[in-house]
C-alpha cells in the first residue's frame, strides 16, 4: 500500500533522505522510553517525520508543573489528570494519522523492557533516572538495536547515539564501521541514588530540553534512514547558560575497555540484578524501595539532600534518616530516606508511584 | 548482620537441615507412594519417619494423623475450611481471639462475611493474655470450632491452652491451636490439651526449612465413611500416591487431607531440625530466650524513650516482644536497624491487625524482637546499645 508522502516533501529533499528515507520511517518502529520533556519532544518530532509506529512508555501523569517544557500537553490534561502516555497517542493521533501510536502506562523495568523493544528499529531515551538508561543499554546491547542516549537537568544536557556492537558483528552499523561503545563502556555503572541532580530538585530550562531531545530525533532519522556515516560518534554535552558545547571522543573506551556488557555480553541490569526493588508495607499506606546492595556505594549526605529538598516542605534529617514532605502533583508524601539510599514512600501503595516519587526528588 | 526476626522464621536453622535436604535432594528424592520402586519407598519412609518424630513432639496418639502441609497457614487452612467450610453445613459458629495471625483471622472472617458462619472475637487484657473464662462465655449451642493462637505472634504471650482445651472438650467443641510461635520451643501436648487441631509450620521453633509445617488431626475428628457428621473436609484434593480408584478422597489419614506431591525435600530438612531439638534440653532453649526477652524488657520497660507492649513477666513470653522507640515509627526504626546497624528486625502489623487494634498500634504497628535458640547475649547488647543510639 503506497501512502501519500507530500506532506513529508521538505525533509524528503534533504540529501540522503529522499523518497526511499521517508519509506523506511513509514515502515519503522520506535520504542520512546519515557514522555515527559524529552519525551514530548522526541514523540512530537518523530511523529511529524512520520515514523510509522511508536511505542509510547511512561508510568506519570500529567501535572501543571510539566506545561512550562512538556510540549505535547496542555492545561486541559492537567484537569483531566491523564497519563502521559496516552495523552500523547491523542495529541499523535490529531498531527498525523499516518503514524500508529502505542500507549503503555507502566514503569520501564527489566521484566518488561524486552516485550516493549520488540520489533522495533531503535530505542530513544526520554527517561529520568539512570537506573532504566543502563537497563536500555542492555536490551539495546543484548537485541542489536540502536539506542540513542539523551539527558538534561538544569541548563545542561548530554547526548549519544549508541549503535551497539552485536553478538555476530554483522549488523548494518558495523558493516559500516559505525558501531559505537556503550553506555557501560563510558560509565561502568550507574551513579548511585541521590548523587545527581533531578528537574525537581535542580530545576531544568526547557530549551536545555528540546534542544537535546532535537538532537536525539535527529540521530533518530539518521539512524532509521540507515544513514549510519552521518550518525555523530561523539558524546555531545552542552550548558546552555555557560554557553559551552562539548564534543567527547568516546571511541577508545570500546577499544581498550572490558565492557561488561557489549564485550562480556553480561546484561546484569537486564537480568534485574542490580535493580532497585519495592515492598509495599505492611498494613501502611507506604511504599519501601531498596536499592541493590554495592557495599561501595557511598552513604547518602542527608545535609546536601536535605537542602534540595526544602526547596519542596519541611525537611528533618538525622544521623540515621532524612525526612521530608513533598507535595507532587496535588498530593502529599512524606519521603523518609535511609543511609544505603533506601526509602520509605508514605502517601500510596502504588510501587510506580513510589519510584516516580524516590527518581524526580532523590534520583536514581 | 544480627538476626532478631526468628518469629517470621528461625535463622539460622538447625545444624544438619540444610545437608538432609541436599543428601534428600542428590539421593532419593523420588516422589512418595506413587511408584513401588526403591526410592519411591525410600522417600515415604522418609516422610512416615518424619510423621512418627513429630506426633511423639507433640504427644499424639496416631502418626497416620498427622497430616504434612506447607506452612501454618496451609495447616489452618485446612483445619478451619475443614470444619467449618462450605460442605460442612450453614450456621456453624466459631470462636477465636484479637491475637490471631491473619492465617487464622482472614480464613474466619471472609467465612462470616459470606454469610457461612456466626463469628465471635474474644478480647485481651492489657498484659496480652486471653481469660479462658471468656472463651468459655462465649460458647453457644451451635458453636463448632474454637480457633487460638498458643502465643501472640506479636506480643509474645503464651496462652492458657490447657485450660481452653478443656473449657471445648467439656463442651464437645473442637479445639484447634496454632502453635505458630511455639511448636518446638513450648511444650505442646495433644494429649493433656485436649487438642483436636494442632497447626505449626515447620520453619520456626523447629527450626525446619519454609514450605514445611503439619496439622495433627485428633481423634474427634474423623475420616468421613462412618456416618458421623462431625468429619473434616478435605481443603485440598487431588493426588495421593495410594488409592487412586476412589471418585474422591481416599477416607484413610493422612492421605485423605494430603493432595498432591508433599514437600519432601523440605520434609527432610524438617526431620533433620526435629532431630536436632530431641538432642537439646528445651526447657532450656525456652529459658534461653526467655533471658534475653528479660533483658529486653528490663532495659527498655523503665525508659521513657521507649513503650514495651504486653506482658512484662518474661516467663510468660515466647522469645517475641514488642516495642516503640519514642518519636519513630516502628517502620523507619526497623530501617533504621537494618541501615546503620545491620540489625534484622519486624516493624509493622505482623499480620494481626486486630491484636494492634487492641493494643492501640494501628496502623503503624511495633518494632517486634523475637531472639532464637542461637542468639547471644553480645547479639543483643549490640541491639540494645542501637536502641538507645536511635532514641538518642
Amino acid at each position: 500500500m503506497s501512502q501519500d508522502l507530500s506532506r513529508y516533501h521538505r525533509q524528503m529533499l534533504i540529501p540522503g533522505f529522499g523518497e526511499e528515507g521517508q519509506r523506511k520511517l513509514l515502515g519503522s518502529k520506535v520504542l520512546v522510553l519515557g514522555c515527559g520533556a524529552l519525551g514530548t519532544v522526541i514523540a512530537n518530532l518523530l511523529a511529524r517525520a512520520g515514523v510509522g509506529h511508536l511505542v509510547v512508555v511512561d508510568r506519570d501523569f500529567i501535572e501543571l508543573t510539566n506545561l512550562q517544557r512538556q510540549v505535547l500537553f496542555d492545561e486541559q490534561d492537567v484537569t483531566d489528570a491523564i497519563p502521559k502516555a496516552e495523552a500523547a497517542r491523542r495529541k499523535i493521533a490529531k498531527i498525523n494519522s499516518q503514524v500508529k501510536v502505542t500507549a503503555v502506562i507502566d514503569d520501564v523495568n527489566h521484566t518488561n523492557i524486552e516485550k516493549l523493544a520488540e520489533g522495533c528499529d531503535a530505542i530513544v531515551d526520554g527517561v529520568d533516572n539512570f537506573e532504566t538508561r543502563f537497563l536500555a543499554n542492555d536490551c539495546a546491547v543484548k537485541h542489536g538495536l540502536p539506542y540513542i542516549y539523551g539527558g538534561a537537568v538544569g541548563t545542561v544536557g548530554m547526548t549519544y547515539a549508541i549503535l551497539p556492537h552485536t553478538e555476530r558483528g554483522d549488523s548494518p552499523w558495523e558493516q559500516a564501521g559505525a558501531a559505537t561503545p556503550c553506555l557501560r563502556c563510558i560509565f561502568e555503572q550507574a551513579p548511585p541514588p541521590g548523587m545527581n541532580p533531578t528537574c525537581e530538585t535542580a530545576g531544568v530550562l526547557s530549551p536545555a530540553v528540546s534542544i537535546i531531545s532535537s538532537y536525539e530525533v535527529n540521530e533518530t532519522l539518521k539512524v532509521l534512514t540507515g544513514n549510519w556515516s552521518a550518525v555523530c560518534p561523539t558524546m555531545l554535552s552542552i550548558d546552555i547558560w555557560a554557553n559551552t558545547v562539548k564534543q567527547f571522543k568516546v571511541k577508545r573506551a570500546y577499544d581498550v575497555g572490558e565492557c561488561a556488557c557489549c564485550k562480556k555480553r553480561n546484561f546484569e541490569h537486564l537480568a534485574g540484578l542490580l535493580s532497585s526493588a519495592t515492598t509495599t508495607l505492611c498494613g501502611r499506606n507506604a511504599v519501601q524501595l531498596s536499592q541493590p546492595k554495592d557495599a561501595a556505594a557511598p552513604k547518602l549526605d542527608f545535609e546536601e539532600l536535605a537542602q534540595r529538598l526544602r526547596a519542596h516542605g519541611p525537611v528533618t534529617a538525622s544521623k540515621f534518616m532524612l525526612r521530608a514532605d513533598i507535595k507532587d502533583n496535588g498530593a502529599e508524601y512524606e519521603l523518609t530516606l535511609f543511609t544505603d539510599g533506601r526509602a520509605i514512600v508514605k502517601g500510596t501503595k502504588e510501587p510506580n508511584t513510589a519510584k516516580s516519587i524516590y527518581a524526580k526528588y532523590v534520583g536514581a | 548482620m544480627i538476626y532478631f526476626d526468628n518469629a517470621a522464621t528461625s535463622f539460622p536453622k538447625a545444624p544438619g537441615v540444610s545437608e538432609a535436604m541436599a543428601a534428600f535432594l542428590a539421593r532419593d528424592a523420588a516422589n512418595p507412594g506413587r511408584a513401588g520402586h526403591r526410592m519411591a519407598v525410600a522417600a515415604e519412609r522418609m516422610l512416615d519417619d518424619t510423621r512418627l518424630k513429630l506426633t511423639r513432639l507433640f504427644d499424639g496418639a496416631d502418626p497416620s494423623r498427622m497430616v504434612f502441609a506447607l506452612n501454618g497457614t496451609d495447616a489452618l487452612n485446612m483445619a478451619i475450611k475443614g470444619v467449618l467450610g462450605p460442605l460442612a453445613g450453614k450456621g456453624a459458629h466459631a470462636i477465636t481471639t484479637v491475637l490471631e495471625h491473619n492465617s487464622v483471622s482472614r480464613p474466619l472472617q471472609a467465612m462470616a462475611d459470606a454469610g457461612a458462619i456466626e463469628l465471635t472475637r474474644v478480647t485481651c487484657d492489657d498484659q496480652g493474655f486471653v481469660d479462658p473464662d471468656d472463651i468459655h462465655k462465649a460458647i453457644t449451642p451451635s458453636t463448632k470450632l474454637i480457633v487460638i493462637t498458643h502465643a501472640s505472634n506479636v506480643l509474645g504471650t503464651i496462652q492458657d491452652a490447657v485450660a481452653i482445651g478443656q473449657v471445648a472438650r467439656e463442651h464437645g467443641v473442637l479445639f484447634c491451636l496454632d502453635a505458630a510461635q511455639t511448636a518446638g520451643v513450648v511444650p505442646v501436648s495433644i494429649e493433656q490439651m485436649n487438642i483436636d487441631l494442632l497447626a505449626f509450620p515447620g520453619h520456626k521453633s523447629l527450626l525446619g526449612p519454609t514450605g514445611t509445617g503439619g496439622l495433627y488431626v485428633g481423634e474427634h475428628c474423623p475420616a468421613p465413611g462412618n456416618g458421623d457428621t462431625n468429619h473434616l473436609r478435605p481443603w485440598r484434593e487431588g493426588g495421593t500416591g495410594g488409592d487412586s480408584s476412589t471418585p474422591t478422597q481416599p477416607a484413610i489419614y493422612p492421605y485423605y487431607l494430603e493432595g498432591g506431591t508433599p514437600n519432601t525435600v523440605g520434609i527432610a530438612g524438617l526431620a533433620a531440625g526435629v532431630d536436632y531439638l530431641s538432642k537439646q534440653d528445651t526447657t532450656q532453649l525456652l529459658a534461653h530466650e526467655q533471658a534475653l526477652v528479660a533483658k529486653i524488657i528490663e532495659r527498655l520497660a523503665s525508659d521513657d524513650r521507649f513503650t514495651v507492649y504486653g506482658s512484662l513477666d518474661a516467663t510468660k513470653h515466647v522469645g517475641t516482644v514488642s516495642i516503640n522507640i519514642q518519636g519513630y515509627e516502628a517502620s523507619d526504626a526497623g530501617s533504621i536497624l537494618d541501615d546503620s546497624f545491620e540489625i534484622a528486625v519486624r516493624p509493622g502489623l505482623h499480620c494481626a491487625p486486630y491484636a494492634h487494634r487492641r493494643l492501640g498500634t494501628f496502623p503503624s504497628g511495633t518494632v517486634r524482637i523475637s531472639p532464637g535458640p542461637f542468639n547471644t547475649e553480645g547479639e543483643l547488647d549490640t541491639l540494645l546499645d542501637a536502641l538507645d543510639q536511635i532514641a538518642g
